[in-house]
Formats: structure tokens, sequence, C-alpha cells
């Protein structure tokens, strides 16, 4: 028995002294980066490109891509890792998981990293487009770095247009010309529609997002965006919004009822069995290379006026990560955010590009002139607002994304659901609030 | 496809062995339809279009769709991980198992029931609550990023446990007491009398665990960080799954063909075995 504990320690010994000798140091630092997979199977592949490129160049750190499954996935996978003590040294992670994550001091700020760089925080995040800034910044420190983001789109069928005796140059602005476009692109075979005017998808994580696309069309705000404690679901912006999808469906039989995946939408605007659609910029690269048809895309229609929130994902560095991983981690954010590298992956994926030099360089523009399409995201991008981010954002937004199916397949007013949904969430964000807003001095 | 044999209609309240025949097709066939959907589409050169939700195959068919996937993914090192979680957690549960199981059925000792009460517990737990703190002990026993790691949680199962002792417990006790008197270790009894009579439920078993690890997804995810480590599920999964984007079906149909294939095969060629294991350990 003590032989083998004296054996051990021996080998420790040898295995620190070999840790400190200079041929040991030169060992390039290990990291990982966790991803999800945003758009399709391609793009792992890109990203394993990507990342064997930046391994090639900096020969003094090694980082592996660790495909992490969606966003939901990646932020439970990144959680679980970090509480075995085995935190990541960098995650491509949802834009909106940003706040909680720091809520819960998960994440770090970047904010030693930026200043040891020479640069101010406004200077660094000066590169990256307004409109991300609230997803980033949180209480003026930095704590992600955009990578990829988008914002809704509709995207019109144009061939369909003519068929139904409408000006392909003319697309649906507002919700009126909205239904009423619809209207006359919806083809019914007796009771049987064959082509749906419209379709939205609403699965989870995705039918929160374009319910906020609709909410702040009509005005209205998801989300205290100052305060992770307090959403507006119970109001009439939202009801509006919650209205006018469920009449979609209800009033104008113009969407089909039910919760729609995003794989299906797309399916069936490139089948030709939707002729409009709201989907990701993120899916445009797809859309493109496999619409057979001449499609054109759009700003989401407005009833009040023109917003949108932002969607995508940062990268962040959790909290535990130090030293050389935590210098190796920011060299290959910065590196992955970098003009020539972001609007390259914007250009395979369709997800803009948030580091706005990319729009400077020759490439981008050659590609812009080419596909007209790309530019309206970025258009967009002046009218668009933060994504919602909460205390505990996940169970929240599924809080309200259960009724919202409640009213899609009819088995709810909007109204009810809205009331239910405040309800479900005000519970989640008790503690929080209680801990913040409502603890008050009491002598 | 299988409504051809639903003519006769009797009417004497019981069912005839013709009418059931006809019902189990009926229910096969639907049963077959996804799994047709993705022969269809596995080989249909349109990932997209109006063709694509047919059942019926209206294109010459292509390897396309398998050439893309096979190039997506390293199959062959996913398939060798896969197989060596599977049959990895097998081998040890066969051991735990059948101890475990001997154990309560046929040991005698002060809080047995209770004790098996409370393994029978574990049952109810969702796997999913379990995931931090077993990730947790994996990781402090050395294990995360491992395929050790992702089979250590499985190595004792409850219901391997339970289908074991309800098993020894059906074999006559008189043939252990013979084996006795002739002076048998334990380890002999169970190794003469009671695997042998309880090979039905050890097979049965065998299909259970071998077919649930080896479509689970979400703890090898957790689990694993080195590409070369990741199972056929994982590997699927991160090139046919989508956030915001869009999905090519075919490859996905052909994708998942390649990974669900060695285990169609297995259960093609071993069928006869498998349904009469099913038939005698009770399970149907």
């Amino acid at each position: 028995m003590t032989t083998t504990r004296r054996n051990i320690l021996a080998g420790a010994a040898l295995a620190a002294s070999f840790a400190l000798s200079p041929a040991f140091a030169q060992a390039p630092t290990e990291i990982e980066l966790f991803f999800p997979v945003p758009v399709d199977g391609q793009l792992a592949r890109d990203m394993a490109a990507m990342i064997k490129e930046f391994n090639e160049k900096n020969p003094s750190i090694k980082a592996t891509p660790v495909y992490t499954g969606s966003y939901d996935e990646t932020l439970i996978k990144t959680r679980a890792a970090m509480k075995a003590g085995k935190p990541p040294a960098a995650v491509i992670m949802s834009a909106n998981f940003l706040l909680d994550l720091k809520i819960e001091g998960e994440i770090q700020a970047m904010d030693g990293l930026i200043k040891a760089d020479g640069k101010t925080n406004d200077q660094f995040m000066g590169q990256f487009f307004d409109a991300l800034h609230g997803n980033a910044v949180l209480d003026r420190q930095v704590y992600g770095v955009p990578f990829h983001n988008s914002t809704p789109l509709l995207y019109v069928n144009t061939d369909h247009l003519k068929e139904a005796g409408l000006d392909p140059d003319k697309l649906p602005a507002n919700w009126e010309e909205l239904v009423t476009t619809a209207k006359k692109l919806t083809k019914r075979d007796g009771d049987r529609v064959t082509r749906w005017g419209m379709m939205m998808p609403s699965n989870y994580d995705y039918g929160g997002w374009i319910l906020q696309a609709l909410t702040h069309s009509n005005g209205g705000q998801w989300f205290n965006v100052d305060y992770g404690g307090e959403v507006y679901y119970d109001t009439p912006s939202m009801l509006g919004a919650l209205t006018f999808w469920s009449d979609l469906i209800a009033k104008h039989k113009v969407h089909p009822a039910g919760v729609q995946a995003g794989g299906a939408v797309s399916s069936a605007f490139l089948s030709g069995q939707a002729s409009m659609m709201l989907l990701s910029t993120g899916s445009l690269t797809h859309i493109r290379t496999n619409a057979k048809f001449p499609y054109k895309v759009a700003f989401v229609p407005k009833n009040v006026k023109n917003e949108v929130p932002i969607g995508g994902a940062s990268l962040v560095i959790p909290t535990g990560v130090e030293g050389e991983r935590r210098k190796a981690a920011w060299t290959l954010i910065n590196w992955m955010t970098s003009p020539e590298k972001s609007g390259w992956w914007s250009r395979a994926t369709g997800y803009f590009a948030p580091n706005k030099a990319a729009y400077d360089m020759p490439e981008m523009k050659a590609f812009l002139a080419k596909n007209p399409d790309a530019g309206i995201a970025v258009s967009q991008l002046a009218v668009a607002k933060p994504w919602f981010a909460t205390y505990k954002t996940v169970p929240v937004r599924k809080a309200i994304e259960d009724e919202l199916a409640a009213v899609l397949s009819g088995k709810k007013t909007p109204k009810e659901a809205l009331v239910a949904a405040q309800k479900g969430a005000d519970e989640i964000m008790r503690p929080y609030v209680e801990q913040t807003a409502l603890k008050l001095p009491t002598n | 496809m299988s409504a051809t044999t639903m003519s006769t209609g009797v009417s004497t309240g019981e069912i005839t062995p013709k009418l059931g025949y006809a019902a189990t097709l009926l229910v096969a066939g639907l049963w077959m339809v996804p799994f047709l959907w993705m022969l269809v589409a596995a080989f249909n050169p349109e990932s997209i279009g109006a063709g694509m939700a047919s059942l019926v195959p209206s294109y010459i068919p292509t390897l396309a769709n398998f050439r893309e996937a096979w190039a997506s993914a390293d199959f062959p090192r996913y398939g060798l991980n896969t197989l060596v979680i599977t049959l990895g957690i097998l081998a040890v549960q066969i051991v735990t198992i059948t101890l475990a199981g001997y154990a309560f059925a046929r040991l005698e000792f002060p809080g047995r029931t209770l004790c098996f009460y409370l393994f029978l517990l574990q049952l109810m737990l969702a796997p999913v609550v379990l995931i931090v703190p077993n990730l947790t002990t994996i990781a402090k026993l050395g294990l995360y990023d491992s395929l050790l790691g992702v089979m250590a949680p499985y190595f004792a199962s409850a219901f391997g446990t339970f289908l074991m002792r309800q098993a020894f417990r059906a074999i006559p006790r008189e043939l252990e007491d013979a084996a006795l008197i002739d002076g048998a270790s334990v380890f002999q009894r169970i190794g003469f009398i009671y695997l042998p009579l309880a090979k039905p439920s050890l097979v049965a078993f065998s299909i259970v665990s071998v077919t649930a690890h080896w479509n689970e997804f979400l703890w090898p995810l957790m689990v694993i960080n080195s590409p070369d480590l990741r199972p056929l599920t994982v590997g699927l999964a991160s090139f046919t799954r989508g956030a915001e984007g869009a999905q090519a079906w075919g490859v996905i149909a052909a994708g998942t063909l390649l990974v669900s294939a060695p285990l169609l095969i297995a259960f093609a060629l071993f069928q006869r075995a498998f349904v009469n294991s099913f038939v005698s350990s009770g399970i149907k």
C-alpha cells in the first residue's frame, strides 16, 4: 500500500517537473468551443474548417469545436459542465441567455481583457452594430461578443404573387396588406387548403421570437429591457399581436392551425405549399440554394411601427476559465468575430455579420451586389431591438410558448392565454424580484 | 396495403383469427409508414419539393443523399463508439443484474423487501433530473469526456434487476438445493442452474438495453466533448438538426437509415430468437 502511494507521489513529482520544464511550456493551450448547429449540417463542417484554420494560424492554441445540440441544449450542457467543474473555454450562446447567465454568475465580464488590449468598452463594442449591444453589454460591462445574428424576415414567393394578379414589386408592408395578400394567395379545393398564404414557425424557441416580432410591430415591448424581472405578456400590444396570429388561422383561414416547426415552414415554402412566411435571416442561404422559383424578402410587416427583435448568438467565456485558457479563448473570440471571419460565416449561413467592417470588405460588397436579399436584413437592423432576456429566460419563455400553442390550436382565446402566461412567468421570476425590486429596507 | 384481408366480419363477439390477423396487419402498416417514408426520402434525388411528402417513389433512385450523409460525419468511428457504449453497458449489466436479481430472489437478509422497493423507486425517476449530479460524479471520477463516463451511470439497472429477480423466483428451489447437496458454491449455482434457465429473460433485457442506449442522445451529448468519441446519435444530430434554419430531408433520412440500419439488420437476422425470448420471459 505504502509503496504504491509512494510511486504515485513520485509520478506526480515527475509530472510536475515536466510541466515546469521549458519543453512542456510550449505545449499548446487546449481549449474547447461549445457550438450549437444553427442552420444545417454544412455548417458543422464549416465550423470544423474554421477552427482548423484558427489552430494552424495559432500554433500555441489547440481549440476543439464541440457540437452541443440546440440553443437550449447548449445552455444545459454548459451549465452541467460548469457544475461538474469542467467549464468550456468559450461558448456560442443564444444571445438572450446572457442576462440569466450573468445573474447566476456563470459568465464573466470581458472588460479586463478588452482593457489589456488597450481599448475601452465603447471602442470595442463600437465595431458591432448598435442593435446588438443590448444583448451583449449588461450593466455597462461586456459579457458577450456578437458572432452571428439575425432578425425575422418576410419571405415571399413572387411567382405566386404574379399568378394571383398582384404586383411582385409591392410586398405587404403592413398587417392589412398582409391579410389581403395572404387571402389572395391561399388556394382551396373545397374545404381543403392546397396552398397557404402565410406561415410562421411556432415551435419552442422560435415561436416566442416570432411573437416578439409581432408584438414589436404592434408598438409593444416583450420585457423590461433594464430589469430582468418583468415581462409584459398581459398587455394590449401583446394581445393585439397574438390575436392577429390567431385571426390568420381562425378568421381569415390563411395560416395552418397548430404548432408549425421552423423546418416544416421552410419546407412548405420551398415546395410551394406556402406563399409567404416569416423566418429568420439565418435561413436565407438555405432558401437561396434550394428555391426553384423567384422569391423576395422584406421587412416584417408592421401594424404600428417597423420594429423587430435581434436573434442569433454571441460568444461568452464561462466563470472559472482563468489564466492561459482565458487568454486563448479571448484570442479565438477576437479571431472569429473579425471582419473577415464574421463576413465569411455570414455568407455561408445567411446570418448577418455583426462586425460592421465586414460590409466594407470587397468579398462582401460583391456578394451583396449579387444577392440583394442579404442586404434587407442589414437595413432592418436600424429598427431592431434587443431579444427578450429575463431571469430564467427559458422557463419564462416557455410559459408563453405553451399558451401560444394552445391559441394556435384553438383551445384558448388570446386573452385567456396571456393572463395565464403572465401568471406563470411572474411565478418563475418571483424569487429574483423579491431579492431585488421588492427587497426594501425595513427600518 | 393491408386492408385486403379485411373481408370476413363475423359478429359472434369473438375475434376470429382472421380478423385478428387483419387488425395486426393494419396496425403494422400504420407503424411502417414513417419507416417507408424514410426509405422513399433517402433515395429521393429531390430533397425539397412537392414529391418529398409522397410515400410512393416517383423518381430514379439515387445514392447522393447517402454520399452526402456519409461525408457529413465519421460514421465508422461513431458506429464503433456506439457499439462500445451499448455492448460495454450490456456486459457489465448482465453481471450486476444477475447477482442483484439472485440476491433479491433467493438470499434472506433483513430489510430485503425495503431494499428492493428502494431499487424499484429508481424506475420512477426521469433520467433528465439526474444530469447535473451524474455529471458531477462522472467528473470527480475523472471520466468526463470519456466513453466510460457515458456508460457508468447505467451499469446497474433497476429494470434488469427486477426482471432477473422474477425469472429466478420462477425457477424451482429444489434444483438449487440439489446442487447445494453436491457442494456447489453460490457462483456455481448461479452459473450452472439459474443463468441457463433464465436465458430468455436475459435476451429480452439485452434487446431493451441495447436499443435504449443505441438511441440515447442527451446524456452522451452532456458527457462527450471530443469529436472522436461521439456516438452515432450525436454525430447524426450534428449535421441534421437546425435551430433557425431549414432541413434537407433527403440527407436526414439517409443519415437516419445509416444509424438505424445495424439494429434493423440485427433484428431481422435474429428475429425468431428475439420473439421467442419475449414470449417465454413473459414480456409481450
